[in-house]
Order: C-alpha cells, then sequence, then structure tokens
C-alpha cells in the first residue's frame, strides 16, 4: 500500500539530489537539470498532499492544477535558461559556469 | 474728494518716476548712450509733481491723506502698499525730490567724464525713489522695505569705484554697520506687530495712546527702532561707516548727508514721535545718544585733514543734534533743522566736489588754500553754507539751530547745563567750519595743484548758486512772514501744536557763541596770532587720542579680530572638521571601505551562490520553525 509519506520520501530525496546537483555541478546543462528536479520533487509533493488529504470533492483537484501551472513555468524558464546557455556557449566555446566570471570586480 | 483723488494718483507718480528711470537706465544702458538724460527728466517730473501736491496739500483742508492697495493677504494678516501724506512727509518729498535733483543736474557735470555714468545715474534714480517711498509709506513693514533698498543704494554708490580697495571696503563697512541696526529695526516692528496685530503707523499710534500696548513693549520697541535709525543716521556708536563712505563719488555723499540716506533716521523717530512719547525711558536715550554724537562728531572735524571726512564728522554731528532734538520731544524742530542741515551740507558737498574737480581729484585740505582766487563760485558758495552750517545769523542754520536751543530751555530741571553743552557743541561746530572753510579757500596756495585750480563748468555751478540762494533765504521760511497771511513759520505748518518762540537772550547768547567760534577760527587758522600747531603740541595726547578717532575704529577692528573672527574660526573649524570631514565625507570613506571588504563575497563561483541560497533557505525555514 502506497502511503503519503512515500511520496514524501521520495520528494524530498529528490529534492536532496537536486540540491547537490545544483551546488556541486560545473555544466550550465547539469546544473539546470537539478533545478528541474527540485521542482519535480516538489511537483510529486502537491500530487501526494493533493491525493491524500481530506479536502471537500471540489478543491481536491487544486493540488494537481497548482502543478499544471509549475509545469507550465518550468517549461517558459527551461526554454529561456537554456537559450542563455547556448548564447555562454557560442561565445566561450564551453558551458562551465566557473568560467562565468566576468562581472567580478 | 475730487481734491483727495487727485492728489493720491499723483503722490504714487512720485516715486514711481524714479523706479521707472532705474529701471529704464539699468537695462537700456547698453542700447542708448545718454540715457541718464531719462534719469534726470525723471527726478524733475517728480520734482514738479512734488510740488503740486504740495500746492494742492495746502488748499484743501485736510490734513491727512492717505491710500492703500493690498499687497499679501493671508486670512485676517494683510500687507498694504500705502501711501500717507501729512505736512511731514510733504515737506519731505519737497525736500528729497529738490536735492536729488540739483545733485544729478551737478552729476551731469561731475561724472562726465566717468565710462560708468549710467550705471551712477540709475543708482542714484533707486535711491531717491527709495527714498521717497520710505516718506510717504504708512505701514512699517513697507517702509522697512524702502530702508533696505536706502541701504543697498548707498552700498552701491560708496562702492561706485569698486576698483578701489578702500571704497569696496567702505561700501560693506557701511552695509554691514547699518545692517546692524536694520536688525534691530526690524525687531522692532515685529514686536510691535504681535502686540498690535498691524503695521499701519497711525493704527499702532491710536493703539499706543488708548493704552493696548504694555509699556514694557512699548519701551523695548520704540529703542529697537531708534537702534535702527542710529544705524541710518550714523549715531554713536554706529557712526563709523559715514566718514568711510566719502570713497564714493561726491555728488553721491552730497545725496547721503542730505536728503536720503542719514535722513531716513531722523525721519523714522519724527514719523513715530508720539509712539516714543508713550514709551518712558527712550526719550531720554535718544536724547543721550544724540548729545554724544554732537560732541565726538565736532571734535573729530575740527582734526580731519580731508575735505569730505571732515565734511562727513560735520554730518555725523548735526545728526546727533536732529536726534537730541527729538530726545527733547520737539521733533519739529529736529525735521526743521534736518531741511536746514541737508541745504547747507549738500551745498557744501557739491563745492568740495567742485574743488576736486578743479584740483585733479585732491581732498587734502592742507594742500590747498587760496582757492578763491580761481573759484569764486565755489568759494563763495562754500563760504554761504559753511556760514549757514556754524549758525551764522541771517543764514538759516541760524534759524533751526535758535529753534532748537529754545526747545532746550524747556527741558526738565538740568536745562542750563544742557544748554551749556550744547553751545558748546554749537561753538565747536562754527570753530570746525571755519577752519576747513580759511584753510581751503582763504590765504595763500600751498601747492601747484591748488595754484592751478580752475573753476567748475556752469552744470556744476548752477546747482551751488542755486542752493546758495535758498541757504541765505531759507530762513525766512521758518520764521512768520508778515505779508503772508496766516502763515506762523514752517514749524507751524508741519504741526500746528509746534509754536515758535523766540528768546532775545538766548539769540543774543547763540549769535556771540557762533561768532567767537568763527573768530578763534579765523585766529587760529586765517591769522597767524595764535599757532594752531602749537596747541596741537600742547596737547598732543589728547589730539592724537582725537586723530585717532577716538580709538573706536580700532576698538571694532579688535572686537571683530578676537571676537568675531574668533567665533567665525570656531565654527568653521565645526563646519569643517565635523560637518564636513565627519559627516559628509565620513559617509562616503565609510562605505567605500566597507565595500572594499565586502566585495570579496562576491567570489564569481555560482557553487558559492547556490552554496548561500540553500544556506539562507535552511536558515528562514530554521528561523520560521523555532518562531
Amino acid at each position: 500500500m502506497i502511503d503519503l509519506v512515500h511520496f514524501q520520501v521520495l520528494s524530498i530525496a529528490l529534492f536532496c539530489i537536486g540540491v547537490y546537483g545544483f551546488m556541486a555541478r560545473r555544466s550550465a546543462v547539469m546544473v539546470l537539470l537539478s533545478i528541474e528536479l527540485m521542482l519535480n520533487a516538489v511537483n510529486i509533493n502537491l500530487i501526494g498532499f493533493a491525493a491524500f488529504s481530506d479536502f471537500a470533492e471540489s478543491t481536491r483537484a487544486l493540488g494537481q492544477v497548482l502543478v499544471i501551472f509549475v509545469i507550465t513555468i518550468a517549461a517558459g524558464e527551461l526554454a529561456l535558461a537554456i537559450a542563455i546557455i547556448l548564447r555562454v556557449y557560442r561565445n566561450l566555446k564551453s558551458v562551465n559556469i566557473d568560467q562565468l566570471d566576468s562581472l567580478k570586480g | 474728494m475730487q481734491l483727495s483723488t487727485s492728489i493720491t494718483t499723483l503722490l504714487w507718480l512720485i516715486p514711481l518716476c524714479c523706479f521707472i528711470a532705474f529701471g529704464l537706465s539699468a537695462l537700456g544702458k547698453y542700447f542708448i548712450t545718454r540715457i541718464y538724460y531719462i534719469c534726470i527728466g525723471a527726478i524733475f517730473c517728480a520734482f514738479i509733481l512734488s510740488f503740486l501736491v504740495l500746492y494742492q496739500f495746502v488748499l484743501s483742508d485736510e490734513g491727512v491723506f492717505t491710500t492703500s492697495v493690498d499687497w499679501i493677504v493671508i486670512g485676517s494678516f494683510a500687507i498694504t502698499w500705502g501711501i500717507l501724506l501729512d505736512s511731514l512727509s510733504v515737506i519731505m518729498i519737497g525736500f528729497v525730490t529738490f536735492v536729488s535733483l540739483l545733485v544729478q543736474l551737478y552729476s551731469l557735470g561731475y561724472m562726465l567724464n566717468d565710462p560708468r555714468i549710467s550705471w551712477f545715474f540709475s543708482v542714484i534714480s533707486l535711491f531717491t525713489a527709495a527714498m521717497l517711498v520710505l516718506v510717504l509709506s504708512d505701514n512699517l513693514i513697507f517702509l522697512y522695505f524702502a530702508w533696505e533698498i536706502v541701504g543697498l543704494g548707498s552700498y552701491l554708490l560708496i562702492g561706485f569705484y569698486y576698483d578701489r580697495e578702500a571704497a569696496s571696503q567702505a561700501a560693506k563697512k557701511a552695509f554691514i554697520t547699518t545692517r546692524i541696526g536694520d536688525v534691530g529695526l526690524l525687531i522692532g516692528i515685529l514686536l510691535i506687530y504681535k502686540s498690535t496685530g498691524t503695521f499701519n503707523i497711525s493704527s499702532i499710534i491710536d493703539m499706543a495712546q488708548n493704552g493696548a500696548i504694555s509699556e514694557s513693549v512699548l519701551t523695548s520697541s520704540s529703542l529697537l527702532i531708534f537702534f535702527g535709525a542710529m544705524g541710518k543716521s550714523a549715531q554713536f556708536p554706529l557712526h563709523v561707516w559715514l566718514p568711510d563712505a566719502m570713497e564714493g563719488p561726491t555728488p553721491a555723499s552730497a545725496l547721503i548727508h542730505a536728503a536720503t540716506m542719514v535722513a531716513a533716521g531722523v525721519y523714522l523717530v519724527a514719523r513715530m514721535h508720539a509712539f516714543f512719547d508713550l514709551a518712558p525711558v527712550a526719550l531720554p536715550i535718544v536724547f543721550c545718544v544724540g548729545l554724544v554724537t554732537f560732541l565726538i562728531g565736532g571734535s573729530l572735524a575740527i582734526v580731519m585733514t580731508d575735505l569730505k571726512r571732515a565734511l562727513a564728522y560735520s554730518t555725523m554731528s548735526h545728526l546727533g543734534l536732529m536726534m537730541l532734538s527729538l530726545g527733547a520731544g520737539t521733533w519739529v524742530v529736529a525735521i526743521l533743522h534736518l531741511v536746514v542741515h541737508g541745504l547747507s551740507k549738500s551745498l557744501l558737498f557739491l563745492c568740495a566736489g567742485s574743488v576736486m574737480h578743479g584740483t585733479g581729484d585732491q581732498t587734502d585740505c592742507w594742500s590747498m588754500g587760496g582757492l578763491k582766487k580761481n573759484m569764486k563760485i565755489t568759494a563763495y558758495g562754500f563760504t554761504i553754507g559753511a556760514l549757514s552750517l556754524g549758525g551764522i545769523i541771517p543764514l538759516a542754520g541760524f534759524f533751526s539751530k535758535e529753534e532748537i536751543l529754545v526747545s532746550l530751555t524747556e527741558y526738565g530741571g538740568l536745562w542750563p547745563i544742557i544748554l551749556i553743552v550744547v553751545l558748546a557743541g554749537v561753538f565747536i561746530s562754527t570753530f570746525y567750519i571755519t577752519r576747513l572753510t580759511v584753510i581751503t579757500f582763504y590765504g595763500e596756495a600751498r601747492s601747484d595743484h591748488a595754484e592751478k585750480a580752475h573753476e567748475s563748468s556752469w552744470i556744476m555751478t548752477t546747482p551751488l548758486v542755486i542752493l546758495s540762494a535758498l541757504v541765505v533765504m531759507f530762513g525766512f521760511i521758518l520764521v512768520p512772514l508778515p505779508f503772508v497771511e496766516n502763515y506762523k513759520g514752517l514749524g507751524h505748518f508741519i504741526d500746528p501744536q509746534y509754536k515758535l518762540h523766540f528768546v532775545p537772550w538766548l539769540s543774543l547768547l547763540s549769535i556771540i557763541v557762533a561768532s567767537s567760534g568763527l573768530l578763534v577760527g579765523w585766529l587760529f587758522y586765517g591769522s597767524n596770532v595764535i599757532s594752531h600747531k602749537k596747541m596741537a603740541v600742547r596737547i598732543f595726547p589728547f589730539y592724537d587720542f582725537v586723530v585717532r578717532k577716538y580709538k573706536i575704529d580700532d576698538l571694532y577692528q579688535w572686537v571683530i579680530d578676537h571676537a568675531v573672527l574668533a567665533f567665525a574660526r570656531l565654527v568653521s573649524f565645526f563646519d569643517r572638521v565635523v560637518l564636513n570631514d565627519a559627516l559628509v565625507n565620513g559617509t562616503g570613506k565609510s562605505v567605500l571601505l566597507s565595500s572594499f571588504r565586502i566585495k570579496y563575497l562576491q567570489t564569481g563561483r555560482s557553487y558559492n551562490y547556490a552554496m548561500a541560497m540553500v544556506i539562507g533557505v535552511i536558515l528562514s525555514l530554521a528561523v520560521w520553525w523555532l518562531a
């Protein structure tokens, strides 16, 4: 029997992996993927709470609706971020974010 | 009613003429070369208008005309531009426009070769206009504006030759010294406003007479107003600017000393005389200040070797005499003396200017001598002015001085002592003016430029002749004329309550005193019976003290150096170190310094930022959890 706890554990595990990747990876693409992981961890959390909550029938879909929104915004954000990474790659022939330090004083 | 309207319309035009002339000539001097004719035309119009006003004023039975327009109205608070015409201001506008007209005509010759003649004329117009507004104003705040413009005019005229160090210093000295008095005047006006709620002079006097103003306010405000008058009328101890004001062009000095600047203080006290009457200690203080100024000015005039400076101290002395007479409660007499002295003094100054013109800007009277030979009109003009100033019968000065002396006999129980002191002052007055006249115009020429002096052009001598004639005849206007009906003297015209007294023994005494002053002056300087040099050596310590102007200027300089400048240094130290270095620059420096330290946080490594974000989120969660 799958319970709310399972959803939460999965969500926390995904989120921690995302955080680790966000901090540890050098490649901009991998950092982006880590951010996606964190977003989806949150999504799973939302879905879990929506499924197991004892809300009224009419409001039960709220969590799922919120997930749709998150996915939409994540898609937009991803498109923008990949565009930026492409421009960076065109200029530097690399996507190593350690090299993006020309603003440092 | 018809008459009243026409008078008030004319009245607005009188100062307006001069103001318009000022505006046109100040703006238009680049376009029209002989713009000063506009100024002369304007002052001539003002002169004619003021005599039309005088004519209508005499014809009408009403003694007072007023008119006003609102300027600022805020709720119940209103400032008006108002005009008050009574017998006092009607005399003053006639006098001011007349002297100003003659001075401007004279300046046409005197300033002809000056490249900045247009500016001179525009300032003279402004000066005259301000003085006209001052004497016509019906409220104190309006009067104060005019008062300040008069101060500005004097500053501009004294500093006319601003490229000379002494002139610019003298201009500053005059402005600052009179400013000290002006602050007192402003505080006095505001104090009156606070307790009466009005600036209107007649209402203030009415309220004071009805007892609406407490005695302490009366005393303090009248003393403060008198303090303003002391600054403008060069009373001791605010007299120091007057002799230095000689750095300006001589016609400007004539105007300052006769009609505009120094007359303002005397006029103000005369205008507020009813107010001063009610304040218990104000009049005795006015009297004492006047007496001290009279004696100090006279004694300083004896030792000055500069022609214009000697005349300046003589003006100061006679202003003291006017204040003394105001303090004795006989303001009418003070105004009479103001007019008479103004005529004599403008004559003397214009003659002095003519002397400077004829000798190539020399003013040291010991280097002159014998100018009578080549400058007949100037010499006779100066002699007439001097005799009038010295109070020799039958010139105008005799009559006004006589009325002052008579009024003193009614001054309390101490009058014999005061009379003796004032007579001593009169003696000094005759003595110094005789000295000045004799060593400048008579005897042998003492230098080359005195030998080769030449008379000035007709445009300069004509005002001298007019003024001389007037000084000779003016005395008879002061006394009742047998062939004019209902005319009881100018004093009676100004104030119907005033009666001319004639005390034979006093007249005799004053004639004796004045003649002895004349005689002693002649003995010292005209003949060689008594040597003035030996006399000066004999009383050298005192003589030296007087020559150093009683060390008053030195004292002020000391106070300025040691008190004012020390305080200024303290303030500037505070400003430099605390405000500038610590607060203004300190803020900038601390931001700069902290940014030098904090900038190392910006590593440029994105995982540092990511770590900071994660730690931040965890910390804020922890805070939320614990709170």
